[in-house]
């Protein structure tokens, strides 16, 4: 099937998103809650668009409407720059603490607003629950609902769940999750936990429930090893180069 | 007494309304003290038995007791009461004029409900046994034609004419979408897969409204009759209906009657000897009103946060379990069994050109008779305002009325004559919504009430999507400073420009809609928000901080009611003498102003 994407002809499957499809074909459709390993929330609506179907106009967010027909998408109307600046205007009155909402606030060239809270920097993406969905432990959610509603662990105390890993904070866009590492510990989410030691290069490298979670995740116990990603790479870099080229 | 004998028929029927608002005026103890006033007592000429019914609409009347087939109607009965009316009219067959309905306006009284303006305009099609029936009793619906529906539709009809006849009807969702039933059931049904899913959506939470509590409540069996035609039509094999747990009675009304309906065969293996196998649980809501919005509905009973997800594909395709799923708001299936029984020709005669039947509508506010209503689409605001709902309390002066729960609009004066259906009320800047209308007088303030309504939203929305949460967020923020008399003018275009991007962006219709109080109050009054910000002063005389009252001594006579309403000492003045207000004193609380008889206590 074929769409065209603000004027582009592109092949696509049925069933895949516009968004998708516009980042294949090299249109650039901005997001905030989207990440490929976890497919579109529709959270955000950061990227919404215009879709012309049988001459009917609708602005729908790209990141989750599934292309079954032919249609006209248009990525940068005037209304949907409007969306776009006003939603920058209201996630930067939110956490304008972020260095990401800072600059696109002015890249945008939005009005002053007056912050909630200067400290803020959380914009409420959700990516970091989902990573820790993904990752197996799903010790953070969101709790409460409407203006009140953040990401939490249950009740605000330290989560038996979690593992310490970090993939919340590692893939946030704002730097909101604090992560302290110190004397061989990590704190994060209400709790510390003792770091692991790299057999290599003795540098700490991830927390102790961690190693265990992979190996239990994984099934990896052969690779019993405490080694950082930087020293696995190397040796493996090191075993390979003892391998000799046989050339005739 | 009046000098008027009651009917000698041959069994005598006292229904007494059981519905929430009664029972909590203490309708459940006259029930009772009635049952034990009859048991045993010979002395009278007929057959006499009390039934327990649901909700008869005039809440603001109840307790009701309707005496049948007499047609006799009492009102505000207590169980003191019970012995008179016994003695009075069960015996003596006369009527007890203090208990009997007083027109408010015309201050004349009326034997019957049935003569009153309240009931003479209304249309019960939906809420056609409700105070008739005792809803725990089955035998009470089959009596009135009920199951009759599902018995046609399943031994004369095929599925497809059962949906035909749905869609012919112009039945459209009375839960505030208005998206025609007949075209969700037939998506359905076109799908190639199973399991499919039937759902009863009665996670009512517009405040004020109350439509599918008294529904489920006064008649549960219609409702469930409307799902099982449906399951018929579509092949379902499981049904759910999702009430609020605060609905307690509805909840009881309904364990029963599933239990009943079990017990006829009307729910289970082979139904009326069909190949129909269908049955129905019930899910009890949390209480977020976003659960209403059937997303977010389907995510609770699937055990997750009742969020809402984009439905670009349509829950008729991928709902509950991701499997095919019809849902459908508790007054639009109480409407099903009658299409089938009169035949949707006869259904489409009720209404307008776009939206066929009737609504019923809770009306409460500044109206003199609050209770629930059922007219025909069409019917003006006017009609239902002024000649059902009895006008504005206290002859005070109407100002606004607030249609579609929270995220509906305000509708002023001159749309009053506004013929009321799905597409109308969207054209003025409303919705349909549940049918909640709420009255307001001119002591009300506008940017007060889309504050309230915005304030109620920051509270249930769901919070996933951007749009929704942080505009909401900014909304409430600019109207409270605007309440507060901090508001800029600059702040109105601001309110405008976010609206639409909420309107545009949002995820789900609650977010959509979330403007819509704002945008109605700025179209209809505008000149409202201009006097909070341009001068510091609030019209209605509700916001605190820009509210000064004063007394017109050409107006006071010295009544001195106002003096004894204000807890805060702050009006003097002696015995027929005009009085004053001391702004030092005042807490511009406004009892004074709502309390004078003679509209001398002005707002500066």
């Amino acid at each position: 099937m074929k769409i065209r994407i603000d004027g582009m002809e592109t092949e696509v499957t049925s069933g895949e998103t516009i968004l998708e499809a516009a980042r294949r074909a090299g249109i650039d459709i901005p997001t905030l809650c989207y990440s490929e390993a976890f497919g579109g929330q529709g959270v955000c609506r950061f990227c919404m668009v215009e879709i012309e179907v049988g001459g009917k106009k609708r602005l729908v967010a790209s990141c989750t409407y599934p292309i079954t027909e032919e249609m006209e998408v248009r990525t940068a109307t005037p209304a949907v720059k409007e969306i776009r600046r006003n939603l920058v205007t209201l996630l930067y009155r939110r956490a304008p603490d972020s260095d990401l909402m800072k600059k696109l606030f002015q890249e945008y060239n939005c009005d002053r607003i007056e912050p909630v809270d200067p400290e803020e920097s959380c914009i409420m993406c959700r990516l970091c629950v989902k990573a820790c969905e993904k990752v197996g432990a799903n010790a953070i959610s969101t709790v409460l609902r409407g203006t009140e509603k953040r990401v939490a662990t249950p009740f605000d105390e330290g989560s038996e769940e979690c593992v310490g890993c970090s993939a919340c904070a590692d893939i946030c866009p704002t730097g909101a999750i604090p992560v302290k590492e110190e004397d061989g510990r990590r704190e994060i989410w209400h709790r510390s936990f003792e770091m692991s030691r790299c057999e290599e290069c003795g540098k700490h490298y991830t927390t102790q429930p961690v190693s265990e979670h992979v190996k239990e995740q994984t099934e990896l116990n052969s690779s019993s090893e405490n080694i950082c990603p930087g020293c696995r790479r190397k040796k493996l870099a090191a075993e390979m180069a003892k391998v000799r080229l046989h050339v005739d | 007494m009046i000098k008027h004998q009651v009917n000698n028929p041959e069994e005598r029927m006292i229904l007494v309304c059981c519905g929430t608002g009664c029972l909590a005026n203490g309708s459940g103890a006259v029930y009772e003290e009635l049952c034990r006033a009859l048991e045993g007592n010979d002395r009278y000429q007929v057959k006499t038995f009390a039934k327990a019914t649901g909700c008869n609409g005039l809440c603001e009347k109840g307790p009701l007791v309707k005496i049948m087939p007499d047609d006799i109607t009492y009102c505000h009965v207590q169980a003191e009461d019970v012995s008179e009316i016994v003695e009075e009219t069960l015996i003596k067959g006369e009527l007890i004029k203090r208990l009997m309905y007083r027109d408010p306006a015309t201050k004349q009284y009326y034997r019957s409900h049935h003569d009153t303006d309240f009931y003479k305009k209304q249309h019960k099609v939906a809420l056609r046994n409700i105070g008739e029936i005792d809803p725990a009793q089955v035998q009470d619906y089959l009596e009135r034609g009920g199951y009759q529906a599902l018995e046609k539709a399943i031994k004369t009809m095929t599925p497809e004419e059962v949906i035909e006849e749905v869609l012919n009807a112009g039945l459209r969702g009375r839960g505030g979408g208005g998206f025609p039933t007949g075209l969700k059931w037939k998506a359905c049904a076109a799908t190639d897969k199973q399991p499919r899913y039937v759902i009863c959506n009665g996670d009512e939470g517009d405040p004020g409204a109350f439509m599918d509590r008294s529904i489920l409540e006064g008649d549960p069996h219609t409702v469930l009759e409307g799902l099982i035609i449906c399951a018929y039509a579509i092949g379902a094999s499981m049904g759910y209906i999702y009430v609020r747990d605060e609905y307690d009675l509805a909840v009881k009304n309904l364990t029963t009657a599933i239990k009943d309906a079990r017990k006829c065969g009307y729910l289970g293996r082979n139904i009326l000897g069909s190949s129909l196998s269908f049955d129905i649980e019930i899910v009890r809501g949390g209480g977020a009103f976003v659960c209403g919005e059937e997303t977010a509905l389907i995510n609770s009973i699937q055990g997750n946060v009742g969020e809402p997800w984009d439905k670009y594909i349509f829950p008729t395709e991928k709902g509950l379990w991701e499997q095919p799923t019809v849902i459908n708001n508790v007054e639009t299936w109480a409407n099903v069994p009658v299409i089938i029984n009169a035949g949707s020709d006869k259904f489409a005669s009720i209404g307008t050109e776009g939206s066929k039947g009737t609504k019923v509508f809770s009306l409460v506010g500044k109206v003199v008779n609050t209770g629930l209503v059922e007219v025909p689409m069409g019917t003006t605001l006017r009609e239902i305002i002024f000649e059902i709902g009895g006008g504005i309390q206290k002859g005070r002066q109407f100002k606004a009325v607030q249609t579609g729960g929270p995220s509906g609009g305000c509708i002023p004066e001159k749309l009053l004559d506004l013929p009321v259906d799905f597409d109308t009320l969207s054209q003025a800047g409303s919705m349909m919504g549940s049918g909640g209308l709420i009255v307001m007088d001119d002591r009300t303030c506008m940017v007060e009430v889309a504050r309230y309504y915005v304030n109620f939203l920051a509270g249930e929305s769901c919070g996933k999507c951007v749009p929704c949460r942080e505009g909401i967020s900014l909304l409430l923020d600019i109207l409270t400073r605007i309440c507060e008399g901090k508001g800029k003018l600059e702040d109105l275009d601001l309110l405008e420009s976010m609206s639409k991007t909420i309107q545009q962006a949002a995820l789900c219709a609650l977010g959509r809609t979330a403007p819509n109080p704002v945008l109605s109050t700025l179209q209809y009054f505008r000149d409202e928000y201009l006097e909070h910000i341009n001068n510091h002063r609030c019209p209605a005389g509700v916001c605190k901080e820009l509210t000064e009252f004063y007394i017109d001594p050409e107006l006071c006579n010295g009544c001195g009611r106002c003096r004894r309403k204000c807890p805060a000492d702050a009006v003097t003045g002696e015995k027929k003498k005009a009085h004053e207000i001391d702004l030092s004193k005042c807490i511009t609380c406004g009892e004074c102003i709502n309390n004078c008889k003679f509209q001398a206590v002005k707002v500066k």
